[in-house]
């Protein structure tokens, strides 16, 4: 018996259609937080551009710096190498938000200050560090 | 002593597996007994070597033997007892570690299983699994071995731990549950490579890997769940999927094997599809391997997954070795493979499973480009993109609906083929409810995607419900039973296929609840003590805020009010500010932590987290989050996986076969 011709074109016209779907969304994807640029702190202090980027590196020590009036409105300074990049964030913070911190900002490069709109840090599943700093830290023989 | 004991373990184990398979080759080109006897002793000796090394780590974990690199990294001696043993699969090695005695697990209740059958095929299964076995342990041996002494040159008196958040009980559960599902596609797997060489054409073995990938599925299944429960009960950003790579990772071979699952039975009823299914079942394989890949080697910047290490080219490689090879023998066999039965019509239960394995598959796909664009955009014009989840919900909501559609169409066909009287009889009475429910839920101001999913949600509960109506009915006038009576011999009798309607209620319910997301509304403010904001027509207000010393940690405690526009009281909402290390002299180790607080309810959650304080004015600040119909999904993966188990069940005849 022959194959039936037209479960063969109904399953090849899914498969076409849907192919094409994937393409086109990929190409015009509706939100533009869709598809969105990763690049270099030095990347986005040389280039001039109203773009949304993503940003990683690491928060400069000592850079948190908390507005007094809304305590959601925080900027700091990632650093990433040698590069430097103002940013400002605000909303809720992640927990894992602190200097030296990992983490990545996604936002738009305005007026030589980054503003971001999300901001994640990197999930740590264990301390990062020397062991030898690791002190013994008994809970119980805390004084209260 | 014992660390010693574990490496040597884990050299032997490699060492007999390489004995195994040239002792099972010797078999398959001699056909002396001998050699297959002695192959599967090896065999079962490696498994069995594997899970002895793992329990040395176990040992070492719980005992706090520092001298292990692995140990001292991954808990310290304030470490719960519980969190130590979990801490097994909490690192790199270890977790590898934990991949090959899942496997060793498997393959020896397969041995078992299998010790008097499919002699001819058997030979090749084992081959296959010790391959497998093999490439994890060259890992664990040459490349990340848990059992590596600490490289230090002075006496650590503590290790450094796991980080608190993560000492939670269905974070510890979640990787293992998921790690049975990913690591049991590998028995299916090898059973199909081994009827491919030897071109076995009988269904029995259909059947039992049938119920492995049942099996497997139902534990992927819950791994995936699980993660997207803990995620929303604790990360605190309101939702349960956040399609990062290692998500997709897990959700890849889940829609490969759940059209596996669907075509599978075609196969067993109807000897068909079976290229398909040899194509479905080896791309699932290579999946979980591909995701084991995605979690471990760091190339996509993931919360997940662990920092760059030279595990990546060596995966990507066993990955490209397994295309490549099921790829040739698919190739080779397609003359045996093909069947001379073909799908005779367009309405046939058949090609609805044909349809629904594109679908999945297509799915599938689009997950996966998703996922890999980063990378290509990266190696073909030099700048890196990240893809989120716009990206992925914009993709995958048509499919879905598509899908959806599938599950409430596909059971309704006949085989061979649905005779117009019968369409009609079948399809009138869900179409016309679902177009009822179409027009109520565009009246109610419902616009879009909503209202398909909100419609195609009826039209399959309707569906199904029917089904089980007419089975129920056609026994009460059969035999005059009760109608209860009838609805349990019913499932009883065909297990299979009415466990696999409670699963697809089951996804009804989950789709639900992913429309509730239409309708999600979310707000961040402070508030003064007795001050009073809005979201949507609920309000909160600040009662109180209290501060707490607790044995290993510092609290503020707010207390917000929830009430409705009417001025009734919803609920009181209690979210935490801790700080964990509080008394930590060195401030960059105190680690702050929001503890939600949620109002569940069938028709919405109240999802409240306390973003941070300001001690100078006492303003508290919150990020409320008002999500519908969340709960829908939870129910959802309860019918699912109580619908699997009822599949799963033995019946009468299946316990005579075995």
């Amino acid at each position: 018996m022959p194959q039936n011709n037209k479960v063969l074109i109904t399953v090849t016209g899914i498969t076409l259609v849907a192919l094409f779907w994937i393409y086109w969304v990929s190409v015009n994807p509706m939100d533009e937080k869709a598809m969105v640029k990763f690049i270099s702190v030095q990347e986005i202090l040389q280039t001039v551009n109203n773009e949304r980027v993503r940003i990683g590196g690491i928060v400069a020590d000592g850079s948190i710096a908390i507005s007094s009036t809304n305590k959601l409105e925080v900027a700091f300074t990632l650093k990433e190498g040698d590069s430097l990049l103002p940013v400002e964030f605000i909303g809720t913070r992640p927990d894992l938000f602190k200097n030296g911190a990992e983490v990545i900002v996604e936002g738009l490069y305005q007026d030589g200050s980054f503003h971001a709109d999300i901001l994640q840090t990197k999930c740590a599943s264990r301390y990062e560090g020397d062991l030898r700093n690791a002190s013994y830290y008994n809970l119980d023989e805390i004084e209260i | 002593m014992t660390p010693v004991l574990g490496s040597v373990s884990l050299s032997l184990a490699a060492g007999f597996g390489i004995l195994s398979v040239i002792l099972l080759s010797l078999y398959i080109r001699s056909g002396d007994y001998r050699f297959f006897l002695a192959g599967r002793r090896m065999a079962i000796i490696v498994s069995a070597l594997v899970i002895i090394a793992t329990l040395m780590l176990v040992k070492e974990l719980i005992t706090s033997n520092f001298d292990v690199d692995y140990v001292a990294h991954y808990t310290s001696i304030e470490t719960p007892t519980i969190y130590k043993f979990t801490a097994l699969w909490a690192g790199q090695s270890g977790s590898l570690l934990f991949w090959v005695f899942i496997l060793a697990i498997y393959s020896l209740i397969m041995i078992f299983q299998n010790r008097n059958r499919y002699h001819r095929m058997m030979p090749w299964v084992l081959c296959v699994v010790l391959t497998v076995q093999l490439f994890f342990l060259i890992l664990i041996n040459f490349i990340t071995n848990p059992f590596e002494p600490t490289n230090a040159d002075f006496v650590i008196a503590n290790g450094l731990g796991l980080n608190p958040l993560l000492q939670n009980l269905t974070m510890a559960i979640h990787p293992p549950v998921l790690y049975l599902g990913f690591v049991g596609f590998t028995i299916p797997f090898a059973f199909t490579f081994a009827a491919l060489l030897t071109n076995e054409k009988g269904s029995l073995w259909v059947r039992s890997i049938r119920r492995w990938s049942l099996v497997t599925w139902l534990a992927l299944s819950c791994g995936i769940i699980l993660g997207g429960w803990w995620a929303y009960q604790e990360l605190g950003w309101g939702g349960y999927w956040a399609w990062d790579p290692v998500e997709n990772a897990s959700f890849m071979p889940w829609l490969t094997g759940t059209a596996f699952l669907h075509s599978i039975i075609i196969q067993e009823k109807k000897n068909m599809l079976r290229v398909w299914n040899t194509i479905l079942i080896m791309l699932t394989f290579a999946l979980t391997i591909f995701g084991t890949f995605l979690t471990r080697s760091g190339v996509m910047s993931s919360v997940h997954s662990f920092t760059e290490s030279p595990l990546g080219p060596i995966f990507l490689t066993f990955v490209a070795i397994i295309v490549i090879v099921c790829a040739i023998l698919i190739f080779q066999g397609l003359p045996e493979l093909k069947s001379d039965k073909h799908i005779e019509s367009l309405t046939s239960r058949e090609s609805g499973f044909l349809f629904n394995n594109v679908v999945f598959v297509t799915m599938c796909f689009a997950v996966f480009w998703g996922t890999i664009f980063p990378v290509i955009s990266e190696a073909v014009k030099g700048t890196k993109i990240t893809v989120g989840p716009p990206f992925f919900n914009q993709v995958n909501v048509p499919i879905g609906l598509l899908l959806l559609l599938l599950t409430g169409v596909g059971p309704l066909l006949a085989w061979r083929k649905t005779s117009r009287r019968n369409f009609i009889r079948n399809f009138s009475f869900p179409i016309g409810l679902a177009l009822i429910a179409a027009v109520v839920f565009l009246l109610s101001g419902f616009r879009g995607y909503v209202v398909i999913s909100l419609m195609l949600s009826v039209f399959v509960v309707v569906a199904i419900v029917t089904e089980f109506k007419r089975g129920i009915q056609a026994r009460v006038n059969r035999f005059g039973e009760s109608s209860f009576v009838a609805f349990r011999t019913m499932v009883r009798k065909n297990r299979s296929r009415y466990g696999g309607y409670f699963v697809h209620l089951g996804i009804v319910l989950m789709f639900i609840g992913f429309t509730g997301q239409a309708f999600n509304l979310k707000k961040e403010f402070g508030l003064g003590i007795n001050d009073r904001e809005h979201l949507g027509n609920i309000n909160f207000e600040l009662k109180q805020l209290l501060e707490e010393e607790r044995p290993n940690h510092f609290a503020w405690i707010s207390e917000l009010l929830v009430t409705g526009n009417d001025g009734n009281t919803i609920t009181t909402l209690r979210p935490e500010k801790r700080i964990y290390f509080h008394r930590d002299s060195n401030p960059e180790r105190r680690q702050p932590h929001s503890e939600l607080d949620i109002h569940s309810t069938l028709k919405r959650d109240i999802y409240s987290v306390f973003s941070s304080i300001d001690t100078d004015n006492d303003i508290a600040f919150f990020q409320i989050m008002i999500n519908p119909l969340v709960q829908f999904v939870w129910y959802g993966g309860y019918i699912l996986v109580l619908g699997t188990l009822v599949a799963l069940w033995p019946s009468k005849r299946q316990k005579l076969l075995t």
